[in-house]
């Protein structure tokens, strides 16, 4: 049974690259900010020509860009976004996502681009998403403590398109509520400048018992919600959002592939019964995240939701070696590599679609075709040329 | 200066009325962030309160999804007869109280609202029920006068109290010590960090989820009078969680009547301005990244490898392709500028071409100093 009216895959595009990675891997679109007015102001982020490559870069693959305006702006940021808008508008960018009123108004006022409202204006019920229809809105990004059931009914009810996150870091406050960066480090948490104080341990004094205790109460698990698939197209969902513009390539590459190969899966068997499931999830754990939760997807998020533990960068069991440049019989795979291999070790290339590709790095020499029995970061390398392989694809490594 | 409190009970009460104040905020344990009022409570704090000729202003503060919110829209109707406006915070319940409820409004634009655009925008859609709008307490005092002067309604800012830094759906404190589920209320404790500066941040869990206070309270009392001059109409003074009430004594800084220091001496906690003379939030904010590795003027590529003595691999970019007479610049990560001009070339087979295309590896002589990161550029006379 062939499904239809299946929801779009939204991946992070934190640069031009990862933009390429993500539509490359099967993103149905992609998000990414512009060098002002966005919540990752120490992303890479999208120059002009950039923006304009990547907007092109997508829609030749049939992807959209969303261009996030997803910082509270003050008065003084939003007086410098007409011009930027009507660029938008002029390189066909698909939509901006915005959080506060006073962007809405001043986009509604200067172009025709869709409106879609960022999940840091916290819209968590169907009168909050009527209001930012009548404002103008497309689409709704709503709050992640809304569950998929209610989601539907929003959706239903307001008549307006619906996106939810089904992936990635989550912050456990309310989005848009939290001003802890702006009061302790002077940092705007909500024009990009999040110090992520809720990942701290922090010790807790009981203010009636004196009791102390120390935790990294405030931390949430990632969120992660591939079991959830069918639930979100059983409501009808339009847009299934993943989380991560600061994150790698090979995260922006997998979250793409594993979420669209699934959604592919589907649309051919109108199911997810399958063994592949199980081979997806492991895939989703091959990237560095945190433990995993479905957080209020189903139900509210309860104590099993909190991370609780010290943020440990090196625990993942993968790495990311690097990309492939280039690939074919006569220069053999050529790889930019970003962290080390030897020669011996086993590698998998990550093929836009279908399974990995198992390679054995049994000869490798450099640019000029000499041999190494070690590589390192930031060189360029040559494995001997395996059909199947081709430019773009991403090679990572089981950490020893 | 209007000024305007809370009440959870009567001595609350007492203390707004004897200190001048005409009106008061009430609020309830299902609608409230932190009201602490009953069914019961509330009615007769609110009989009270119009006795002694005072405006009871009901708080609905929650962010809720739609099940809590469905509960709350219903329930709201057994008590709008006794209360004079509704002053909400979630963009729903404003939505909800502009075309659903005949009562006057206040909203709350605390979170967000950092635009004149925007509060504009709040005050079209709030039409002639938005009696009030509170604005933000990260304004300095120039953009609060600019506010106070172009917008259509009366603007009311925090005078006094605590500073909310974090406010979250979940429990967090009580899946440290679950044997006390259904033991309290409320869950209290004092949180602190080595990896901030800071130490004793209020943290506090109630049915609505778990709120993280700054360690000092916000106080604007003593430019009260500043305040009125630039044209804020409403000061608000908090004093829900402190065991004494300060508000006499507030009222009388505000007034006048008592020196701010001698307040600022006696009350229980540290106070501060906050942004109030000038909001710098966003100054750290050009050193997060270096904007040298970003493409500025006609981009060829990048350096992906330097090898000393043979080449610079560079991935093309451009739709021009690289080509032998091309002249170029580099841009380091560090802010070096390298000048050059392409004698050579190599393509990834290492024969000699005269041309690499977009999205193949082009090699040129290695130039010393450059570094992978560095970024190619045509020169402008090409």
């Amino acid at each position: 049974m062939k499904a239809t009216n299946l929801p779009e895959i939204l991946a992070p595009a934190g640069s031009l690259e990862k933009l390429k990675v993500a539509v490359l891997y099967g993103a149905n679109a992609v998000y990414a900010g512009g060098q002002k007015f966005g919540l990752r102001t120490a992303a890479d982020n999208f120059t002009l020509d950039e923006l304009r490559e990547g907007v092109a870069f997508a829609h030749a693959r049939n992807s959209q860009v969303y261009v996030v305006l997803n910082s509270f702006l003050h008065d003084k940021d939003l007086a410098e976004l007409p011009d930027f808008v009507r660029f938008l508008e002029e390189i066909k960018a698909d939509a901006v996502i915005v959080s506060d009123l006073g962007v809405v108004r001043t986009v509604r006022a200067h172009s025709a681009i869709p409106v879609h409202v960022s999940t840091q204006a916290s819209t968590l019920n169907v009168e909050a998403a009527k209001f930012w229809k009548s404002m103008g809105a497309t689409r709704i990004v709503l709050g992640r403590e809304v569950s998929i059931a209610d989601a539907g009914k929003i959706k239903r009810e307001a008549g307006i398109e619906i996106e939810m996150f089904i992936h990635g870091s989550m912050c456990m406050a309310y989005s848009g509520n939290c001003v802890i960066s702006n009061f302790t480090q002077g940092r705007d948490s909500n024009r990009g400048g999040c110090a992520h104080s809720c990942r701290f341990e922090y010790s807790l004094e009981d203010l009636n018992t004196k009791e102390k205790k120390s935790a990294f109460f405030m931390s949430s698990k990632d969120l992660q919600g591939l079991r959830l698939l069918k639930d979100f197209i059983d409501a009808g969902i339009d847009s299934l959002k993943i989380e991560g513009r600061m994150k790698s390539h090979l995260y922006a590459g997998t979250m793409s592939k594993v979420y669209s190969e699934a959604l592919r899966f589907y649309e051919e068997h109108g199911d997810f019964l399958s063994d592949d499931l199980i081979r997806w999830e492991k895939e989703l754990s091959k990237v560095s995240h945190r433990a995993y939760t479905e957080a209020s997807l189903s139900a509210p998020a309860g104590a099993d939701s909190i991370f609780n533990e010290r943020e440990d960068h090196n625990k993942n069991e993968w790495k990311m070696v690097g990309t492939v440049i280039n690939a074919n019989p006569e220069s053999g795979t050529v790889i930019e590599v970003r962290n080390a291999f030897n020669q011996g070790d086993e590698l998998e290339v990550i093929p836009f679609r279908g399974e990995p590709i198992i390679v054995r790095a049994t000869e490798i020499m450099d640019l000029n075709r000499k041999p190494l029995s070690r590589t390192k970061p930031t060189t360029i390398v040559r494995l001997p040329f395996i059909p199947g392989i081709g430019a773009s694809q991403l090679v990572r490594q089981k950490s020893v | 200066m209007n000024l305007t409190g809370f009440a959870n009970n009567q001595h609350d009460l007492s203390l707004l009325k004897d200190s001048g104040i005409t009106e008061v905020i009430v609020g309830m344990r299902e609608f409230s962030r932190f009201g602490r009022l009953e069914h019961d409570s509330f009615m007769k704090i609110s009989t009270d309160a119009r006795a002694l000729g005072m405006r009871v202003i009901f708080e609905w503060d929650i962010l809720m999804t739609e099940e809590n919110f469905d509960v709350c829209a219903y329930k709201i109707h057994s008590y709008m007869e006794h209360f004079d406006v509704l002053r909400v915070q979630d963009p729903g319940a404003f939505h909800w109280a502009v075309h659903r409820s005949e009562k006057p409004i206040h909203f709350i634009a605390e979170s967000g609202n950092h635009n004149l655009e925007g509060l504009r925008g709040w005050c079209e859609a709030g039409g002639k029920k938005l009696e009030r709008i509170v604005l933000s307490i990260e304004l300095s005092r120039d953009t609060l006068k600019e506010y106070c002067a172009k917008l259509p309604i009366p603007c009311e800012l925090l005078g006094l109290g605590r500073i909310l830094l974090f406010y979250s759906p979940r429990s967090l404190l009580l899946p440290l010590d679950p044997e006390k589920i259904g033991v309290n209320e409320e869950i209290e404790a004092l949180g602190e960090s080595e990896e901030s500066p800071h130490k004793g941040f209020p943290v506090l869990e109630n049915r609505h989820g778990t709120f993280m206070f700054h360690i000092k309270e916000f106080c604007l009392i003593e430019y009260a009078a500043d305040l009125a001059s630039i044209g804020l109409s409403w000061l608000r003074i908090d004093q829900r969680f402190n065991a004494k009430n300060f508000i006499p004594e507030a009222v009388k800084v505000v007034n006048r009547e008592a020196m701010f220091e001698n307040f600022k001496a006696e009350y229980p906690q540290e106070l501060m301005r906050g942004f109030y003379h000038v909001n710098k939030s966003d100054v750290l904010f050009p050193k997060l990244k270096n904007f040298r590795l970003q493409r500025q003027g006609d981009f060829i590529g990048e350096v992906l490898e330097a090898e000393k003595a043979s080449h610079l691999a560079i991935l093309v970019k451009n739709a021009k392709g690289l080509k032998v007479g091309d002249k170029f610049q580099i841009m380091h990560p560090k802010g070096e500028i390298f000048e050059g001009e392409v004698h050579s070339l190599r393509n990834v087979n290492l024969e000699e071409v005269s041309i690499v295309p977009q999205g193949e590896l082009a090699l040129i002589p290695f130039i010393n100093g450059v570094w992978v990161k560095s970024q190619l550029f045509f020169k402008q006379d090409n």
